[in-house]
């Protein structure tokens, strides 16, 4: 049973970090209809910037994801408004094609200002662990689920209630009319880049926390991706919570059947997922006709 | 105050929807705008609005003014705010959106204290949308979603209303009642009105002018009350001769229609 529990404490803390990620993607292509394939670059991206303000001035977590977050927002802006904008008209494929150009670039452009060699993080996390449902689990795991949450619900709320929010979901369901309300629908996209880039780079600054920061780190975004299908592509709060099914499937595969499944567990969980329902859990079902 | 000069459209480059259209709205009139499956009604709307481009449709020539503005090549959410909004064809509601999250976006360009009492005044004017204002738009009866979408229209106080066939698909009754409004708001309201319809019986009744439409040209137009008196127009439009033709014109729409939504 103590096993157990340690698997899904551990298995959560990774989970909503695919969660973050899995809701980044979704917001984009939610209301833009592109998979943003450089997603998990944008987030590496954002957590060496967060690397370069913490080496500059001594600060403290809170004020780190905060200013990161902040940072992050013009980041997707810029990446929308240089890269995307000028594709809008073009067919879909196409852009998604630009994100994958934009997610070699990243990478270089990481590598060229920070080198390839790991650099530990100083995320200002406290180091230590408290005692979760009699689990041990270190503060900073406790700090990810903990912002998680809180991530999920101001998105909720935004959605739900905020004039821009609502105007997101109206030009998702249909664009045209969203038009012909006076809605500036590039305007909306822009915003879903930022916020995008918001999310991932609280993401980056928990995983560069765990992991050291590393060119490689991008991957994460790739092992997120089975979080967005599970969810469907289209639901943020899906995305979020198939996060957390993908992060707890992978820590029981890795705890009871061992061979390095972990690795591949979440792409297991994506063909079994999409045989049931492939627009994914909490999907719409017109996806699978695009 | 709408002016539309010699338009032509074309989409894709290459398909002519519109060859030569000119009419004109004048202030507070409620003008016609009648035709059968294909004529380029929609089309002409779509380019008023600036909604073209979607679709990979252009205004190739010819002008469209609005108040001495020329409107062409004006941003979408511009136009809104200069006083022009459309009630598009099959009404179109945001169907995952509630009612009055659907009504929201319709004062989307307008500042939030005027969007609550313009809120109000849509609540007014349809009770039937004010008690289904936190249901999905999409589970709404067709009467209801049409009155949605007139008061999701009005919601941006618009000095030009145009309505893409309004009564599509509705009951009698119902049709009754939308244009009961129509009239109404030109009344009350001083709304100028650019009317889209397949029914011309019922236009005509309702407008001050009318202009008809055939293979994206203008053919005819005139007083309601002498092309209710034309031959030609009785025969074609108002099915006095031969009411089975009508009937058929309404069988090719409707699986014209049924064909875009599956696509
Ligand atoms: N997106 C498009 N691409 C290509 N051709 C189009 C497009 N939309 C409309 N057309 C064509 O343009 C012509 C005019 O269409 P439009 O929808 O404006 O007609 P309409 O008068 O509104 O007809 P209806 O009464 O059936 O709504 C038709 O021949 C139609 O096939
Ligand atoms: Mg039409």
């Amino acid at each position: 049973m103590e096993y157990f529990l340690a698997l899904t404490t551990s298995g959560i803390a990774v989970g909503v970090l695919y969660g973050m990620l899995g809701m980044a993607y979704a917001v984009i292509y939610k209301s833009t209809g592109v998979v943003n394939f450089a997603q998990g670059e944008v987030m590496m991206l954002t957590a060496y910037t967060a690397y370069a303000i913490a080496s500059l001035w001594d600060v403290g977590f809170w004020t780190l994801l905060i200013s990161v977050t902040i940072i992050a927002i013009f980041v997707g802006l810029f990446i929308e408004f240089v890269f995307i904008r000028p594709m809008l008209g073009q067919e879909v494929f196409s852009i998604v094609m630009v994100t994958i150009g934009l997610a070699v670039a990243i990478r270089a452009i990481v590598v060229m200002i920070w080198d390839a060699d790991p650099i530990p993080f100083p995320s200002g996390l406290p180091g230590d662990t408290v005692s979760v449902l009699g689990v041990g689990m270190y503060k900073s795991q406790v700090y990810s689920i903990i912002v998680f949450l809180a991530l999920v619900f101001i998105m909720w709320v935004f959605l739900r209630f905020s004039r821009i929010g609502i105007a997101m979901r109206a030009t998702a369901n249909l664009q045209t009319t969203a038009l012909l309300m006076g809605i500036n629908v590039k305007r909306v996209f822009a915003i879903a880049w930022g916020l995008s880039a918001m999310i991932s780079a609280v993401a980056g600054i928990f995983i560069a926390s765990v992991q050291d920061l590393m060119p490689d780190m991008w991957f994460n975004g790739l092992k997120a991706f089975p979080a967005v299908i599970v969810g469907g592509l289209d639901s943020v709060f899906g995305a979020a919570l198939g996060g957390i099914i993908i992060g707890l499937v992978e820590n029981y595969a890795e705890g009871y059947i061992g061979f390095n499944l972990k690795e591949i567990a979440g792409f297991i969980v994506i063909l079994i997922v999409l045989m049931i329902r492939p627009y994914g859990l909490f999907g719409k079902e017109e996806i699978e006709r695009v | 105050m709408l002016k539309v000069t010699n338009a032509q459209i074309v989409y894709d480059n290459v398909i002519e929807a519109v060859r030569d259209v000119s009419f004109e709205v004048r202030d507070s009139q409620i003008v016609a705008l009648l035709g059968s499956n294909g004529a380029g009604k929609s089309t002409v709307l779509k380019a008023i609005s600036g909604v073209l481009y979607p679709e990979d449709g252009e205004v190739q020539s010819g002008a469209i003014e609005f108040d001495g503005h020329s409107l062409l090549g004006s941003a979408a959410d511009k136009i809104v705010r200069s006083g022009i909004v459309q009630v598009p064809e099959g009404r179109q509601l945001f169907d995952e959106l509630t009612v009055e999250e659907n009504l929201l976006m319709g004062g989307y360009t307008q500042p939030v204290s005027v969007v609550k009492q313009n809120l109000e005044k849509v609540y007014d004017l349809f009770s039937r949308v004010a008690e289904r204002r936190s249901n999905i738009a999409g589970y709404l009866s067709g009467g209801e979603q049409q009155m949605v979408a007139v008061g999701r229209a009005l919601m941006s106080d618009p000095k030009l209303l145009m309505l893409d066939e309004p009564s599509l698909g509705l009951a009698p009754q119902i049709i009754e009642e939308i244009f009961q409004t129509i009239v109404n708001l030109r009344k009350e309201r001083d709304v100028s009105i650019l009317l889209v319809e397949q029914n011309a019986r019922l236009a005509l009744e309702v407008s001050d002018y009318a202009y008809i439409m055939e293979n994206g040209r203008v053919v005819m137009d005139d007083e309601p009350a002498k092309l209710l008196e034309n031959e030609d127009v009785k025969e074609f439009y108002l099915g006095f001769s031969d009411g089975g033709t009508r009937k058929n014109m309404r069988d090719v729409k409707h699986y014209k229609r049924r064909k875009r939504w599956l696509s």
